[in-house]
């Protein structure tokens, strides 16, 4: 199994973008594509 | 006489060119805690922008230009992508009952007693217009290319197998379709009828023994289904499209670890470790002390972590993955309980099954927010009511204490319907506040210690960019 190790780092910041497509509430596992 | 305004200077904006921090037009940065020995977290919570920082460099964020510099280049990119996600998004998501009733009587339903008892189903032949006034609404709606999205849910929707199973049938290229059930008739050929039509399914249980699991599980006559659910599970063993979903109470939440071990053991893909919502009274009986719930929920994730360490196999814990989700690449959350406004009458909406319209699941049986019904009403004029808009409007710049916080957008102050039933009013909190903060603080420490991949399912970043990333300034 591959983990990644987190670096020394003075600063750690991220942010990845993509299109919003939030649909869910918290009573329901929303698949994103149809089950294989 | 007309005044004709003076033109100011600034053109309104304060002449200052932002280039300290906390003053003038500069960020407002907020140091928080997070529980690491090496790091705390600096953030900027309009734009839910954050950094991890060496705790004995903290002051220096603030005293020199680096990370301001850094920030201030994106910070219009961060702002716009949180109005986006917050107010720019159009329902995509119907949560459907098909009936009203239920063959379990659990503590904390957030349906009506009288309801789940002796309520109606929806007739098979009103549940395919109302699917088909939903493609329709859709059709107008939803890009070319994306598909809208049809939960059936309950109350227990396979009571109502045979219309729900037409509704599929019938419409299975213009939806894709899910159902939530408790399991106990999720037989041999509801199995087969679903898989083969790749359904997602989402069952119900909330302990790995049937004596915990049982407390607020059980039929009408008191009896548990754990047996149920567990056969349920053997049948659905293999199929990618499965989800388990446990409600986290003062009765279970000792024994979410061995929960988690149970889960592993029987290769469930993903699991949901809800906090339990206390919309309705009989369910705030079972209502944990926010900091006990939260050691033990976090103990259940340490667990998952050694699991994938011992295995290589990840049991995702998909409330949390959201979480740490809304930190790392906030567009891509995919529940949307935890940001503000919630998703309610947003990014979906409930449907009864005599056609009623609600926000969300959790205000059927709250007659004030039922507004508009699906089969003599516009779907956008419903969208646009006053029960809807209460639920659409409620931000977290309006609530005390969150409108000062530094993770308000990474917690939302969920629910509006337990701070609407619970605690007097949408500008209210909900039912937990320190649970949140927890969750938020772990995910901060995922983040430091570098295991955020073990968290998120595998391919959780495919297709998405980078927008900000510094490792030392």
């Amino acid at each position: 199994m591959e983990k990644k190790k987190a670096k020394k780092k003075d600063v750690i910041a991220l942010r990845k973008s993509c299109k919003a497509k939030g649909t869910g509430l918290s009573h329901y596992i929303l698949m994103d594509k149809k089950a294989k | 006489m007309a005044i004709t305004k003076k033109k100011s200077i600034t053109d309104g904006a304060a002449p200052s060119r932002g280039r300290f921090v906390n003053t003038g037009n500069g960020p407002t940065f907020q140091a928080i805690d997070i529980g690491h020995k090496e790091y705390a977290a600096v953030i900027e919570p309009d734009t839910a922008f954050w950094s991890l920082v060496p705790r004995e460099k903290i002051a220096d964020v603030f005293c020199e230009g680096d990370l301001v510099a850094a920030y201030t280049g994106k910070s219009k990119l961060f702002a716009r992508e949180m109005d986006m996600l917050r107010f720019g998004l159009t329902p995509s998501a119907v949560y459907f009952n098909p009936t009203e009733r239920c063959n379990m009587n659990c503590t904390y339903c957030y349906i009506p007693e009288k309801m789940r008892r002796k309520g109606k189903h929806m007739p098979e032949k009103n549940l395919l217009k109302a699917l088909d006034i939903l493609k329709r609404h859709f059709g107008k709606t939803i890009p070319k290319g994306s598909m809208p999205q049809i939960i059936f849910h309950g109350a227990e929707p396979l009571l109502n197998r045979e219309a729900v199973f037409a509704g599929i049938e019938a419409y299975g290229k213009d939806f894709l379709f899910g159902v939530q059930t408790n399991a106990t008739l999720l037989d041999d050929a509801a199995v087969d009828f679903l898989t083969s039509r790749k359904v997602s399914i989402g069952i119900s249980l909330d302990a790995p023994t049937a004596e915990i699991a049982d407390r607020t599980r059980k039929n009408w006559e008191g009896g548990g289904i754990f047996k149920d659910v567990l056969a349920a599970m053997k049948r659905l063993g293999g199929y990618e499209g499965w989800s388990v979903i446990c409600t986290m109470t003062s009765a279970n939440m000792r024994h979410l670890t061995k929960l988690v071990d149970f889960f592993h053991e029987c290769e469930v893909p993903t699991c949901l470790m809800n906090i339990l919502r206390c919309t309705l009274p009989p369910s705030r009986s079972l209502k944990p002390r926010d900091h006990e719930a939260a050691k033990h929920f976090l103990a259940a994730l340490d667990r998952t972590y050694e699991l994938y360490e011992r295995t290589g196999r990840k049991l995702t814990v998909g409330n949390f993955s959201n979480i740490l989700l809304a930190i790392v690449a906030p567009a891509a959350r995919r529940l949307m309980c935890d940001i503000s406004p919630c998703g309610g009458g947003r990014c979906f909406f409930a449907l009864a099954p005599n056609g009623d319209m609600f926000p969300c699941s959790e205000f059927i049986g709250l007659d004030h927010f039922r507004s508009g019904n699906l089969f003599h009403d516009d779907i956008p004029a419903v969208l646009d009511s006053e029960p809807f808009r209460l639920v659409t409007g409620r931000k977290v710049e309006d609530i005390e204490p969150c409108r000062g916080c530094a993770i308000r957008h990474f917690c939302g102050s969920p629910c509006p319907a337990e701070a609407h039933e619970m605690n007097g009013g949408m500008d209210r909190m909900g039912a937990f506040c320190e649970f949140y903060e927890e969750q938020v603080r772990y995910a901060f420490r995922v983040i430091a210690d570098g295991k955020t991949d073990a968290y998120l399912w595998d391919g959780w970043d495919k297709g998405m960019k980078d927008t900000f990333r510094i490792g030392s300034l």
